[in-house]
């Protein structure tokens, strides 16, 4: 598996977010650090959640344990990215 | 056409597609919510292969899609079985995997194995998990499954097979196609394009199998 740059992550989490929530392309494409997910988005509900935090794993290689799962990181496109982006780099 | 078949534990539907006297292709489908998320597709796959001229089945398994049997009460050996009947049923098939329907073909007789994603038990639990957790910590989608069963499925690989997988996905294939995962969506999709792409690649993989 090559290694995911950084940058690379907020685009990631975008195709994560169209995939799983089947939001079109040219709407996931505004989405700034400030844009609601979990509790906004009417899509983004609980399985939901399971889906977009698995496939995560999965696309950028790391391991999400239930844990550390908070109603915080899922709250804005922001704080999903940070987080997913400090599981990158370890 | 609706066929049946029947294995051990009883009797079970089975879509038949494409013309008698041609190979046959067996699809097996993810299983739980998966499967309803992919139904749809697999079906215009098989649609599309008999277009082709190459015969398609899919089987209803006990516990799943339209399925009578209680997903309560199935046991990964059940499943694993019933794939080996619908396989005799058929005749040396093809068999076509999606997703978790991977772990299914262990005991079945089959000319040869495709794969589209497959995932590992281990992946498959880790997300059932994931799932009770964030719904009411019992059921997995209105399924009531033991960690007797989460067990049984957590240990179980799917066998060698030529594997496709999505341009998305980062795991080893031996060809990667372009299309959005749509086991993944909560409202069951279908896209034309991964249609068209998936069943040439069958049709190609068959033709050199085939002797």
């Amino acid at each position: 598996m090559t290694h995911i740059q950084e940058a690379e992550v907020a685009q990631i989490v975008r195709a994560v977010l169209i995939d799983v929530l089947g939001i079109a392309p040219a709407r996931a494409a505004a989405f700034d650090d400030a844009t609601g997910l979990f509790g906004t988005l009417p899509e983004f509900d609980s399985i939901a959640v399971a889906g977009v935090l698995t496939e995560l794993e999965d696309r950028l290689g790391i391991l999400i344990e239930d844990d550390e799962v908070e109603a915080e990181m899922l709250e804005s496109f922001g704080a999903l990215t940070a987080f997913a982006r400090a599981k990158v780099a370890g | 056409m609706i066929d049946a078949y029947d294995w051990p534990g009883g009797r079970e539907a089975m879509l038949r597609f494409g013309p008698a006297g041609a190979p046959v292709v067996m699809l097996l489908l993810p299983l739980f919510e998966e499967h309803n998320r992919t139904r749809a597709f697999g079906v215009s796959v098989l649609r599309a292969l008999a277009a082709r001229g190459i015969a398609g089945a899919l089987p209803e398994l006990p516990g799943q899609g339209e399925s009578l049997v209680p997903t309560e009460a199935l046991r990964l050996d059940d499943l694993r079985a019933a794939a080996a009947a619908a396989a005799d049923a058929l005749g040396r098939p093809f068999v076509a995997t999606v997703r978790s329907g991977a772990l299914l073909d262990t005991d079945a007789a089959v000319a040869g194995r495709w794969r589209l994603s497959p995932q590992t038990g281990g992946d498959l639990v880790r997300e059932l998990r994931r799932l009770r957790a964030q719904g009411d910590g019992m059921t997995v989608a209105g399924n009531a499954l033991s960690e007797m069963q989460l067990a049984e499925l957590e240990a179980a690989d799917h066998l060698d097979a030529r594997i496709v997988r999505l341009e998305s996905d980062p795991a080893p294939a031996v060809r990667k196609i372009a299309g959005p995962p749509l086991w993944r969506r909560a409202e069951p999709d279908n896209d034309f394009a991964l249609v068209q792409t998936v069943t040439a690649d069958i049709a190609d993989w068959i033709a050199t199998c085939a002797v």
